[in-house]
């Protein structure tokens, strides 16, 4: 098998490296040689894919074959390992993750490859710019970090297993959803650039790689908050997201990512800010291979990081070399980027869109500066000052109120300007809900202006109570005039309204998810916590629960020993549930790992870690997180999933127009008047 | 000796599927400047679809309706009177004895 793998990953780099230079010598040569080369160099191309997942394959085999002459199953796998774990080790190191990356760039260069008869010159133009990323890829995965890099010296009996830290359900799925995220914006930075240097004229390409992006960013989503819920879950801290680099280097792309998905909408209605566009998607690309040299050079530290490594100057090269070429492209090409319309007002559609896309820059900005602040800090100063996240949130949280603002007020503005009485009817309900519910939460109790954390969150859940009914108001508008014109009911009409234009109301269903969300991050304001040495029978307090230890126990699993805390909770008096917090202990890597329990409601999470024994005195150690709201976040998530799933699915059938006639008069009849 | 047979046969194999390439392939055109136009104007008419739509919702008044409807049709008015001009020349060069020629993205 490694000899196997070796050659398979040694072809696909010659294979790639063939679908670069003949593809790209293709495009130069516009005659009948050159379309025969150019398919030549497509299906080397759609060849590459399966030499990567012959590799792939090989790699996975040898976990399940416990196969430690290779130094990297030996180090990321052991004999005791679970089969799901076993399979996982393909992306839980960073040559394995490296191949990883390849064979999803490999598997989406194949979808566009046999796609290529949508527009031949474009799509072999983004062919070639595939090429080139693939081979950067298989350059690292074959001379920088091999994954079938064989052990030197006595072969040994186990391996030295997983990191305890992966060794949880979600951490199957949460690597490979972040990676499709990041391999996938790839191919719209292909289009884009591809459509800029065959100056390729109109949107099109836009229209192309809609899906593309959508999919791309749905992954990217889900990879976050499955990140965030496994950090929750397993590191026992109490919270989801920490500002660690790794966290901020997956959230970067996401930032530029969204504000591409909202502006790129103004160069398709508008033909504007193409050269923005062009920008956002160059720099959503760079940042998803910054991102991953944060992970893999140790240039950060993180609980996330991989060890460090030297393949951080091959990132560094790859870096230098992708912004070169973009800016020369942009250059040479930049006339064709004119901007066919002008911004005519400040309220409005467009200008709603621009302000989304500078907050969402600044935002990026900010953690793209607090991110390499101790690298910076290290080279004017000579020692590292790491910024937390105070400095964080200081700038993001108002970044945050504001995007909730705009998302609240964008949809309701027109395109081109809105006048006053238009803003008097769209606004009013939405900004009396959201005043509505301020009077509500000041009357219960919260008082925003005693803390800043209870300011942000009263505004939080204001704007978020916008957003939603700002949703609600645009479907219950639209379902009403389907409603008048078939006859259905409401709900019936309002499903036929989304299915009518699934992009809009798919988007809709998202902003309704980060309403959510943000919902959930309001919560973390009233965060509690308590920590206690808890023999049998000790008892901890914390809100209206009541923890009683009844018993500590222990077990020994082939791969792990743990030992739990047995605890009786009660709420208000009256026995709720039971509760069991964990420490393992992982044989292979002798590493210790806690598992904290959960109970969870919409109301509020119970967090409990058993944190080990006082050495002092040998008694247990229990710490207890109250948190409210946060099942809002991941109710939130799954409704952005859902919104991001409706965006893919096609528009019903519109009756189609008549034959193009040209007069002005007939305009309107033609667009359906 | 099976692991080099393996490669051989999957190398035999790629390289048969690369370069057998049937002798007739589709020649990939520049994109015109007419395709492009009749694209905006799918777009403007598209725009001017959910103008009426939104209209009809209630989200705009009259007046700004007016407006908003008057900019879209003028734009689209203007590309259909390209779109024309362009057929028209089209249709004039295939009826001349010279021979094709492939249309340009700026012509």
């Amino acid at each position: 098998m490694p000899q196997l793998g070796s050659f398979a990953v040694l072809f696909a780099l010659a294979l790639s490296v063939y679908a670069l230079f003949a593809g790209a010598l293709a495009l130069l040569r516009p005659d009948a040689a050159g379309e025969r080369l150019g398919e030549t160099a497509r299906r080397a191309g759609v060849a590459i894919f399966f030499a990567v997942a012959l590799a792939a394959l090989c790699l996975v085999t040898a976990a399940f074959q416990n196969d430690f002459s290779l130094a990297y199953i030996y180090h990321h796998s052991n004999r005791d390992l679970p089969a799901p774990y076993k399979f996982a080790a393909l992306w839980s190191g960073q040559e394995g993750s490296l191949l990883f990356w390849s064979l999803l760039l490999a598997a989406y260069g194949l979808v566009l490859r046999l796609r290529h008869n949508v527009d031949r010159r474009l799509f072999a133009y983004a062919s070639v710019i595939i090429a080139a990323v693939q081979v950067f890829f298989l350059l690292l995965v074959n001379f920088a970090a091999n994954p079938f890099a064989m052990m030197q010296g006595t072969l040994p009996a186990d391996g030295a297993g997983l990191n305890p830290l992966l060794q949880y359900p979600e951490m199957v799925i949460h690597p490979p959803m972040l990676y499709l995220g990041y391999v996938g914006f790839t191919v719209p930075f292909a289009f884009a650039l591809g459509a800029l240097m065959m100056r390729y004229p109109g949107e099109k390409w836009i229209h192309v790689t809609r899906r593309w992006t959508m999919v791309t960013w749905g992954f990217l989503t889900c990879g976050i908050f499955l990140g965030a819920h496994w950090a929750y879950s397993v590191l026992g801290w109490g919270g989801y997201w920490a500002w660690d680099p790794v966290e901020n280097a997956s959230l970067m792309p996401w930032l530029t990512g969204t504000a591409f998905l909202h502006s790129v909408m103004m160069q398709e209605k508008r033909g504007m800010l193409k050269i923005w566009n062009m920008w956002l998607i160059f720099a959503t690309f760079l940042l998803c291979i910054f991102g991953t040299f944060l992970t893999r050079s140790g240039l950060v530290s993180s609980v996330h990081a991989f060890a460090q490594s030297s393949i951080g100057n091959w990132f560094v090269a790859m870096l230098a070399l992708t912004f070169a070429v973009c800016v020369a492209a942009f250059v040479k090409n930049r006339s064709h980027l004119q901007s066919e319309n002008r911004l005519e007002s400040l309220i409005s559609r467009e200008s709603s869109f621009l302000f989304n896309n500078l907050l969402f820059v600044v935002a990026c900005f900010t953690v793209l500066w607090g991110t390499l602040f101790p690298v910076l800090s290290e080279w004017v100063q000579g020692h590292k000052v790491t910024v937390g996240p105070p400095f964080f949130n200081r700038v993001n949280i108002p970044v945050a109120l504001l995007l909730l603002l705009l998302t609240a007020v964008g949809p309701l503005l027109a395109w081109r300007k809105t006048s006053f009485e238009s803003l008097k009817r769209n606004f009013s309900i939405p900004a009396l809900a959201a005043i509505a519910v301020a009077i509500l939460l000041i009357a219960f109790g919260m008082r925003p202006w005693a803390e800043q954390s209870a300011f942000y969150s009263l505004m939080t859940i204001c704007l978020s109570v916008m957003v939603t009914v700002t949703v609600f108001s645009e479907f219950v508008r639209g379902g009403r005039v389907i409603a008048g014109k078939t006859g259905k009911g409401l709900l019936a009409a309002m499903g036929r309204l989304a299915h009518n234009n699934t992009r809009r109301y798919g988007g809709y269903v998202v902003h309704f998810g980060v309403a959510l969300v943000m919902i959930g991050l309001a919560g973390s304001a009233f965060n509690q916590d308590k920590e206690k040495e808890m023999g049998y029978g000790g008892k901890m307090e914390i809100g209206a629960y009541t923890l009683t230890c009844r018993s500590y126990t222990q077990d020994d699993k082939p791969n792990y020993r743990s030992e739990w805390a047995i605890l009786d909770v009660t709420k208000n008096g009256k026995p709720l549930t039971t509760l069991y917090p964990e420490r393992r202990f992982y044989k292979a890597s002798q590493q210790m790992s806690t598992m904290p329990a959960l109970r969870s409601t919409i109301q509020e999470d119970l967090y409990v870690v058993y944190e080990g024994v006082n050495e002092d005195n040998g008694r247990p150690i229990i710490r207890v997180h109250l948190n409210p709201l946060v099942m809002w976040i991941w109710i939130g998530w799954l409704t952005m999933v859902g919104g991001t799933a409706l965006c893919m699915v096609p528009n019903a059938a519109r009756v189609p127009l008549g034959a193009p006639a040209p007069a002005r008069a007939t305009v309107a009849a033609e667009a359906g008047d | 000796m099976i692991i080099f047979a393996a490669c051989a046969m999957f190398t035999l194999a790629a390289l048969v599927y690369i370069f057998w390439v049937p002798v007739q392939l589709e020649a990939s055109e520049e994109k015109t400047r007419l395709a492009y136009l009749r694209e905006r104007k799918d777009v403007v008419y598209e725009n001017l679809r959910d103008l009426n739509f939104e209209y009809k919702a209630g989200k705009f008044p009259e007046t700004d309706y007016q407006e908003m409807k008057t900019a879209l049709e003028t734009e689209a008015a203007g590309i259909l009177a390209e779109i024309a001009d362009l057929e028209e020349q089209e249709d004039t060069f295939h009826s001349a004895p010279a021979p094709r020629r492939r249309g340009s993205a700026n012509s």
